[in-house]
Formats: C-alpha cells, sequence, structure tokens
C-alpha cells in the first residue's frame, strides 16, 4: 500500500493535484476529475501508447512536448497541459487519421451509440475529413469464433484484444499480421479465437472491430435498459450490468468490480442470458398423468403438493436443491422444510460439492483479493479454466503478473499449469499418498514443500474430480492451515451454494452459518421458526437411497437436476422412480423434473431481486429487470402458497421481508440489508459476518483420515465450462460448444490396452456408453478422464470404477 | 343621445359579420375540395426503395430513438448473403409506428441516415380500431416500383396521389445543410422519383424557400 511518501504533487491545467509515484499519468489525471481521451489504454492491462490519442503537453528542459500520458508515469512537479492549442490540434490530428479508414457504419454498427470513437471524434474531432479518397476494404465481418465477429475495417489498431488474450486470459489466438498499411487484426490460419473469455474483448473493443453474434443486431444501446447484477454460473459471482430491450435481457457487460471479477467475464457469464427467453422455459404448473404431463392451475398444483407433503410424516420428507436460488428463496425453502414440514433432511449440493460445515465456516477464510497480496498459491481443485472461469483469470494475475508461485496438484494437465511454479500429477484416489508426500516433502516433492514455506500462503481447495473423496479436500485444508499466514478458499461451483449452506440447506448446518447441534443458536431459532426438527438430517446421497429403500417417500427439488449433477445417475433415477411423489421447482422440464409428479415453473435470473453470496462470503445483490415469462413466480411465494395450504405462514410478503427476516434470524447474516447493498460501497459486496456481527460456527479443518483408493484404471470426471446442462443447453448461442465427449488415456495405458487415438471403446460403469479414446499425455499414468456431463456421459456420471472394453472392427 | 345607442347596440355586434361577408372566402368543400398543403406537409410516411428495389431501411434504429413519442418500434436482422433486402449487413425486418402516438414532428425522417422513412402529403387515417393505427413494414413500405401502398381504398376522403408526394430530397437541402453544398445533389434516389433536381435556396440572398406551395 502507498503512504504518504509516495505522494507527489503535478499541475494540471494549471491546478496542483496529488498523485501516487510511478502511477501512470492518464490514471492519476482522471482520479483527478480530468479526463484525457483514449483507446488503446485500459486500466487493467499494461500501457502500450498506440493509438497516440492520449497525447498531453508536459513541460520538459527543453520546452513543453507532446507525449502520450498513457505510458508516462507521474513525477514529482510534473508540468501537465491537457488542453493546449497544440493538444487540441493533436487530438485532431489523430482523429482524422483514425478516421481515413473507418468505414461509416454507425448506423448499422452494434458499438453505434456507445462506441469511444463516435464519441471522442464527437468531442475531439476536427468535424469533418479532408480525405476524400477510397477507404480500405476487406471483407464485412469474418467469423473469429463461435460467438465473435471480427470487421477488420473498422479496427483502429488499439491491441486492446491482443493484449487482452496475451495478458489476461493467457490464451494468445488473435494477434496482428502484415505490416504497414496492411496491418490488420486477425487469428492464426485454421485457428479459431476459441477463449473461454472471447468477450471481454468484445466488451473492450473501442470500436466495432469485434462484436458478439448472439448480440448481434439485437438492439441498440439507446433502447437498453441496464440493472447492476452479479452473474450466478459459479460461485465467484462477478459483477454484470444486466441489459434489456422490449422486456428481453440481449446482453450481460461486464463491471469492474475491485474484489471479485475486476470488470472480466467468461463467455458462459456474458452469454448465458439466452436460456432465461428460451422457448421451452415452464410457464404453467404441471401434474403428472400417467406417462405425460398436464397444465395445471397454481392452485391445484399447490394444493395437491400441500397435500402429498402433509399425508406423510415430516421425516419422511427430503429437499433436494437450492444452490440456484437467491438467499432469500433458500431461506424460505430452509424454512419452509424445517418449521412447516418439519424435516431435517436437506442438502443444497448433490453429493458434488465438500462438507458443507468446511464449506460455509472454514476458519481461516480466504478472500478473492488475498491472492493479490500472496506469495504462495495453492491450489489442490478443480480445473479453474473449466469450473471457477474469472477466479482462473485472478490466480493468474497473481502467478504471472504478481509475482506469486502457484502449486497446481490435479490430475490432469490444467489451464493454469503455463504459469504454474509447479505442477504436481497424482492418480485420483491416491490423493491421501500424495497429500502426507507432499507434507512430509517427499522425494520429487521435497522442492514443491519448500515453495509453500513462504507466507502469506492462499490454499484454493475443492474437488479435482467428482470421482474423488470430498474429504480429501478438508484433509488439504487441514495441511494448508499450517502453512504460514494462510487462509483457505473452499472450492464449490454452483451459482448459490454458499448462500444456500448458509441459509441452511445443508444436513448440518441452520441459517447464519450455525451447527445444528449448537443448542443455544437452535434455541433462538426456535423462538422465530417455532419447533425444529430433532437430530441431524441425511445428504443428498443418503436422501437418494432413502428414497429407494423407502424410508423416505417424498422429494422436494429446489431447483436441483441430479440426474445430470449427482455423481451417481443410476441411483437418481432409481431413486425418482421409487418416490412416492416428486414436487419439482424447475425452469425446464430436466432428466430430472420430467420424473417428477408435480413440476412447478420459477422465476429465473433477471426475473428475481434478492441477495447471493459467493464463495468467499461476500453477499451481493442481484436485481430483477424483466419479468417472468407466463404464470412462472419467484419461488419463494410459491412456498408462502404451499405453507398456507398446509395450514402454516412463511410470513413472507416479499423478497425485502425475507432479507430482513435473515438480518434478523440469521447470526452470521446479522445487519446486512438490501439498502447496504445497493448504495456506497456495499455495491462492491460485503463480506459476512459484519463486524460486530457473530459467527457460531468457525470450522478447523481436520484431516479424518482419507482412506487411499488404488483401483485400477483410477477415474478422473470432472466439469467442462461448457457441459450439458440444462440454462447451457437453452443456449442456442453456447450450445455447440460442448466438447466431443471421450475418454482420456495416458500414452502408456492405451498401449497397453492396444488402443490408438480416435478407437472407440465400451465404458461401463452404472450405464455403459462408447466412447472414442484421446490419448492424453497430460494425465496421470494410470488413470482416465472421462468428462462430466457432457450428452454422451450424462448417463455414466462420475463413477468411482469403471470397466473398459475395446470396441473391435469386425475384419470383414 | 342614449335612445339611439340602445337600439344600434344589439347590431353592434355584426359589424364583424358584415364586413367579412365582402371578404374572400376561406372555409374550403372538404373533402370534394382541398387545400393546397405546404410542400414540406408532414403527413403520413412511407419507407422508401432504391430504384433498384432495395430497401432504404436498415433497421438502424435511429427514428426510434429519436422520437419523441416513442411511437416507432424497429428490429434489425442480418441480410441474408443470397438474397439481401437492403445494401450492407443489415436490415429492419419489423418496422412499425402507432399513427395514434405520432405527433408527426419529422425527427425521424431527420434522424434517417438513408432516407429510408419520409413523410408524404396525406393525412386521412381514421380508424376504427386502435390495431388498425398501427402501421406495419407491410403497409409503410412501398411497392419495389415505388407506389406507396395504404391500408385503406382510395375514396373522397383518401387521395392515394398523396402518398407520392413528399420524398428524402424535401429534407436533404444538403450536404451538413452548409450553404457550400448548395446545388450539389446530395440525397439518393428512391424508386419511382429518380434524382430530383436539388433544391434551391440556401443563403439569406437567396430570398426563394421553394416552398411555393404555401
Amino acid at each position: 500500500m502507498a503512504d504518504a511518501s509516495d505522494k507527489v504533487t503535478i499541475t494540471l491545467d494549471g491546478r496542483q493535484v496529488e498523485a501516487t509515484a510511478g502511477e501512470l499519468l492518464i490514471a492519476a489525471a482522471e482520479k483527478a476529475g480530468t479526463y484525457i481521451p483514449h483507446f488503446c489504454w485500459h486500466p487493467r492491462m499494461k500501457p502500450v501508447g498506440m493509438c497516440r490519442m492520449c497525447l498531453v503537453e508536459v513541460e520538459t528542459p527543453r520546452g513543453k512536448m507532446l507525449t502520450t500520458s498513457c505510458t508516462m508515469p507521474v513525477a514529482d512537479g510534473m508540468v501537465v497541459d491537457t488542453a493546449s492549442a497544440v493538444v487540441e490540434k493533436a487530438h485532431e490530428g489523430i482523429l482524422e487519421f483514425l478516421l481515413i479508414n473507418h468505414p461509416l457504419d454507425c448506423p448499422v454498427c452494434d458499438k453505434g451509440g456507445e462506441c469511444p470513437l463516435q464519441d471522442q471524434t464527437l468531442g475531439y474531432g476536427p468535424g469533418e475529413s479532408r480525405f476524400v479518397e477510397e477507404k480500405r476494404h476487406h471483407e464485412k465481418p469474418i467469423s473469429i469464433s463461435d460467438l465473435v465477429y471480427l470487421d477488420r475495417e473498422r479496427c483502429i489498431l488499439c491491441a486492446r484484444c491482443t493484449r487482452f488474450s496475451e495478458e489476461i486470459s493467457g490464451d494468445p489466438l488473435i494477434e496482428f499480421v502484415e505490416r504497414g498499411n496492411h496491418v490488420e487484426v486477425n487469428t492464426f490460419p485454421d485457428e479459431p479465437f476459441v477463449s473461454y473469455f472471447s468477450g471481454n474483448t468484445v466488451q473492450i473493443c473501442p470500436v466495432g472491430a469485434l462484436t458478439a453474434k448472439p448480440y448481434r443486431f439485437r438492439a441498440r444501446p439507446w433502447d437498453l435498459e441496464a440493472v447492476e447484477s452479479v452473474s450466478l454460473v459459479d460461485s465467484v459471482h462477478s459483477k454484470v450490468s444486466v441489459e434489456s430491450s422490449q422486456n428481453e435481457i440481449v446482453r450481460i457487460s461486464g463491471v469492474d468490480n475491485d474484489p471479485t471479477n475486476q470488470g472480466w467475464l467468461s463467455d458462459k457469464d456474458r452469454f448465458i442470458y439466452e436460456h432465461i427467453h428460451s422457448p421451452r422455459r415452464l410457464t404453467v404448473p404441471l401434474i403428472r398423468e400417467g406417462d405425460t404431463f398436464r397444465e395445471a392451475s397454481w392452485g391445484e398444483a399447490v394444493g395437491l403438493v400441500a397435500e402429498r407433503l402433509g399425508a406423510v410424516p415430516g421425516t419422511a420428507v427430503a429437499g433436494i436443491g437450492g444452490a440456484r436460488a437467491t438467499n432469500e428463496d433458500a431461506y424460505a425453502f430452509s424454512k419452509f422444510m424445517r418449521s412447516i414440514v418439519v424435516t431435517p433432511h436437506l442438502d443444497a449440493q448433490l453429493d458434488d460439492g465438500l462438507d458443507p460445515e468446511f464449506a460455509a465456516a472454514v476458519h481461516p477464510r480466504a478472500r478473492i483479493d488475498d491472492l493479490e497480496r500472496a506469495a504462495t498459491i495453492l491450489l489442490w481443485g478443480p480445473d479453474l479454466k473449466e469450473e471457477f472461469p474469472v477466479l482462473y483469470l485472478r490466480v493468474r494475475r497473481a502467478a504471472a503478473h504478481l509475482g506469486a508461485r502457484l502449486v497446481v496438484v490435479h490430475p490432469r494437465v490444467t489451464g493454469l499449469d503455463l504459469v504454474a511454479t509447479h505442477t504436481v500429477r497424482y492418480r485420483p484416489g491416491e490423493g491421501p499418498a500424495t497429500l502426507k508426500k507432499l507434507a512430509a516433502g517427499d522425494g520429487d516433492l521435497a522442492a514443491v514443500r519448500a515453495a509453500l514455506n513462504e507466507g502469506p500462503v492462499v490454499a484454493l481447495v475443492g474437488r479435482p474430480g467428482l470421482a474423488e473423496d470430498p474429504r480429501l479436500a478438508e484433509a488439504v485444508a487441514a495441511f494448508a492451515r499450517d502453512l504460514p499466514e494462510a487462509t483457505i478458499m473452499p472450492l464449490v461451483r454452483r451459482g448459490n451454494v454458499f448462500g444456500a449452506l448458509d441459509m441452511g440447506l445443508a444436513p448440518t448446518l441452520l441459517p447464519g452459518r450455525v451447527s445444528v447441534t449448537d443448542t443455544a443458536a437452535r434455541t433462538a431459532l426456535e423462538d422465530e421458526w417455532g419447533a425444529l426438527p430433532e437430530g441431524v438430517g441425511g445428504g443428498a446421497t443418503e436422501i437418494l437411497t432413502g428414497l429407494v429403500s423407502g424410508d423416505r417417500e417424498v422429494l422436494v427439488l429446489f431447483g436441483a437436476d441430479p440426474m445430470r449433477d449427482h455423481p451417481d445417475p443410476t441411483l437418481v433415477r432409481s431413486a425418482l422412480e421409487a418416490a412416492g411423489f416428486v414436487a419439482a421447482f424447475d425452469l425446464f422440464l430436466t432428466d430430472s423434473s420430467r420424473l417428477a409428479d408435480v413440476v412447478l415453473p420459477v422465476a429465473a435470473f433477471g426475473e428475481v431481486a434478492g441477495t447471493v453470496t459467493n464463495l468467499e462470503g461476500r453477499v451481493q445483490k442481484v436485481n430483477q429487470i424483466v419479468p417472468p415469462p407466463g404464470q412462472a413466480r419467484a419461488a419463494w411465494s410459491i412456498l408462502d402458497d404451499i405453507a398456507t395450504a398446509m395450514g402454516g405462514s412463511l410470513g413472507a410478503t416479499g423478497a425485502e421481508r425475507l432479507n430482513k427476516e435473515i438480518a434478523r434470524v440469521a447470526p452470521a447474516y446479522r445487519g446486512v440489508t438490501w439498502d447496504m447493498l445497493d448504495w456506497g460501497d456495499g455495491r462492491e459486496g460485503i463480506v459476512v459476518p459484519l463486524r460486530g456481527a457473530d459467527q457460531p460456527l468457525r470450522h478447523i479443518p481436520v484431516d479424518t483420515g482419507v482412506p487411499t483408493v488404488t483401483e485400477r484404471p483410477a477415474v478422473h470426471s470432472a466439469r467442462v465450462l461448457y457441459d450439458d446442462g440444462a440454462m447451457l443447453r437453452n443456449c442456442p448461442g453456447l450450445a455447440g460448444l460442448a466438447p466431443r465427449a471421450a475418454i482420456h488415456m495416458h500414452p502408456r495405458d492405451a498401449s497397453i490396452l492396444a488402443v490408438r487415438d480416435g478407437d472407440r471403446v465400451l465404458v461401463s460403469a452404472g450405464a455403459s456408453v462408447e466412447l472414442p479414446v484421446v490419448i492424453d499425455a497430460g494425465l496421470a499414468e494410470g488413470a482416465v478422464y472421462v468428462p462430466f456431463n457432457l450428452v454422451e456421459t450424462a448417463a455414466l456420471g462420475a463413477p468411482r470404477s469403471i470397466r473398459i472394453d475395446v470396441v473391435r472392427e469386425d475384419a470383414s | 343621445m342614449s335612445w339611439f345607442a340602445d337600439m344600434l347596440g344589439p347590431w353592434r355586434g355584426f359589424a364583424v359579420t358584415f364586413r367579412q361577408m365582402f371578404r374572400p372566402k376561406v372555409t374550403t368543400q372538404y373533402p370534394e375540395e382541398k387545400r393546397v398543403k405546404p410542400q414540406r406537409f408532414h403527413g403520413r410516411h412511407v419507407l422508401n426503395r432504391y430504384p433498384d428495389g432495395m430497401e432504404k431501411c436498415i433497421g438502424c434504429e435511429l427514428c426510434a430513438g429519436i422520437c419523441p413519442a416513442r411511437c416507432i418500434y424497429v428490429r434489425g436482422a442480418d441480410n441474408p448473403p443470397d438474397a439481401p433486402v437492403s445494401p450492407g449487413e443489415r436490415f429492419g425486418f419489423v418496422y412499425e409506428i402507432n399513427m395514434l402516438r405520432c405527433i408527426f414532428c419529422g425527427m425521424c425522417v431527420e434522424a434517417c441516415p438513408t432516407e429510408a422513412i419520409t413523410m408524404t402529403h396525406l393525412f386521412e387515417m381514421s380508424v376504427t380500431d386502435r390495431d388498425d393505427a398501427i402501421y406495419t413494414k407491410d403497409e409503410l413500405l412501398v411497392e419495389p416500383d415505388g407506389t406507396p401502398r395504404h391500408p385503406q381504398p382510395a375514396g373522397p376522403l383518401i387521395d392515394l396521389e398523396e402518398l407520392k408526394l413528399g420524398n428524402g430530397w424535401l429534407r436533404a437541402t444538403a450536404s451538413s445543410g452548409r450553404a457550400a453544398f448548395e446545388g450539389l445533389v446530395a440525397w439518393t434516389p428512391s424508386a419511382t422519383f429518380g434524382a430530383e433536381p436539388p433544391e434551391r435556396g440556401q443563403t439569406d440572398a437567396d430570398v426563394d424557400d421553394g416552398n411555393e406551395g404555401a
């Protein structure tokens, strides 16, 4: 942090202005309220001084000199003139040159109306061009990826996109080609701009050279309404601006929120909105009739659910889901299940996450911003690029630009390996042995162990693959806790899973980070809610086996699709079929809700307001901008109706009312209200608990002795960014991006099986699927990798052991 | 004197009436007889085409953006490459004007970068159903040969010939309105209209404002 001695004073247009030493002049001026026009400079990237628009006059010993303010660090006593006649003439000259070849496409250009080149030509331009010559011509938009069009005629060569892909995202697939007057931005031949972050280049392009395909010609900037919200694609909760036209969300842009996304988004964050207006959205309640559904009124559907939930003892009812809902909806579900139905069997995770107490209340807990100051980062968890793309950017920034040492432990090559100091590969199942070896610094891991000795250490721990034991993450955290100045960040991916856990949607938790066994907190909650169910409930897998064995009869799916997200789809199918009654709150008829008896249409992202909690415990607000389609409603209001029909009441008359109740009832959330999050510093989000508020449960991770499994082949099953989830499937722009399903094998294992790249094998666990083989040297030897939840692999789930039979073509 | 004034009193009020009786009448027998409208009369809109039949509208929504009554709804779409509707990448595939909201200010005509939307002299647009007052692209867009369409048949009130009066050139006086461009044809020809002679009168010296019909 800068202290007072770092301060320098400069003279800016005759004013005395204080700035930080070493800061760039353009940034210092902007902070002081003097805007310097620019195209190529971006506060999150290194300066290049390419566009020359930010020219200012600076006093030098040889008199006043024009210089680019984006490459000039401030110095004490510097005298700067940003609006002299010379600077104005320079602006006019630069803009006239930029416009020589820039086509007059503005009326049909997606950037027209919010284009920095348009604005600055109006503000600083010469008003008229003296050039009458024919402009440069290129083929109009060329498709450089499945999501981005490039119009080279419009490009002003500012290098923002090329710098972004090289500096920030680390996939430099877009570059300058040719020389002199022929310079253009383009991709490498036969190599499309396949990046998970390509949408950011569209957003930072100062002209309409890069445009997004899903937004192409959908609206003009002046008919957009915008509202700030956060992306619920993963639990990082990037700040976004949701923009709609004619009651339809047409665009999502990143907002620079310093503690979370720093302005960047993944393409999934950016283009996921398409599912909201999918024609396949549920708009009417559905009731099962034989093998099909019939449309029903809300009264009938609610009445039926209330009747069936009331007909069995409370403990025969279980609830799964809540991780896609807001905190308010999750709280309503938690209160409904625990105080109206009276059951402890609740789980927001689908056995694809971590121990709820560890995930919700680990201590000491890291913040994303700790990565900025970390000396060492230990990542033992999922491939961040696939599951937490924005967190990947933050870790990559720390490792590539801020000098942090990065240790990646994963069964397969990950997106971060390129910037990692040490990478450790291990066979899935042998994590505990690897951890023991790492902790002791044995053999080849001695250097890795030594690297971990410099603090502050940030440990990012999660499940590297879904076929692995979830307790491994806690064992890793228990090891990492003893590292110098260590903080721990548990990684669970799904939308608002941390908010759902904090609202008590876990068998061992009550709202506000309270253990169900905490008698004092329990009594306090009973004063508000009435009697709570006794004992600790069952988690997702226990609920499902209970349904099969008949211990549980009724299941409520609260925005969950266990057929696709639980590691064992065979168990899920038999559980849903064995259940006496299944009610599903859903956006679409998913594989799971298709097996339900009543399907209730709920409002989606952008259709409800509420709060959400990210993986560091930061509470932020999501806002409504469009109405839900048809008769779909906010989940809390449906729950309130069911509660009323069952003779109780949730006391929920609005989401904000529920928020106030949370702020009163949930200890860790005490005092966090919508007002605080809507205005001032709270817009960056508030990390709970607030100072002065109490968090009853502080979970110190302990190694519970995870058994090592040495089964061969060891299965690594992990999610990819574009999988076959219900939302992605209903996004026309993203649905085609899912990778081809395959079984990945280490070359040596493949040679033992005598298979070559592209050969087909029959993979059997609960189900059998035929998959092509991909030879993958980035995989630990003895392990196979099967992507989780792709169209072809969905039936397989994430089995702990599989059988591989080579399919031999008949030699006929 | 007062008895005379009292007698004249009731008749004094008719002085204006008697005086007007001997002046030329301004009442016209509408609709049999129609007044000549100013050349730049703001009547019903049309969407023009180029002489080759291409639509001029590119769906840029500038008209909708400028409209103070917010009565225009436009959506753009990609031009099909094999059968383009308009020159360039984009065309207006939805174009609607709610004539009940329209205040006929002509800002849309001013804003249009391609002279696609212009105003004609027809103002008789009474409808018996609110929905009929929303003019869609079918009704606004002229035929490929330039003949304007109208949802109602010609009649004593509706003179479809009035839809042929008024064109882009009435607006496009000169590039950026500067006198230096006087005499230069600076607008695009439309189907049926072709390139018209430039409008005269860009400087103070030239007092003929071109509105000879007023």
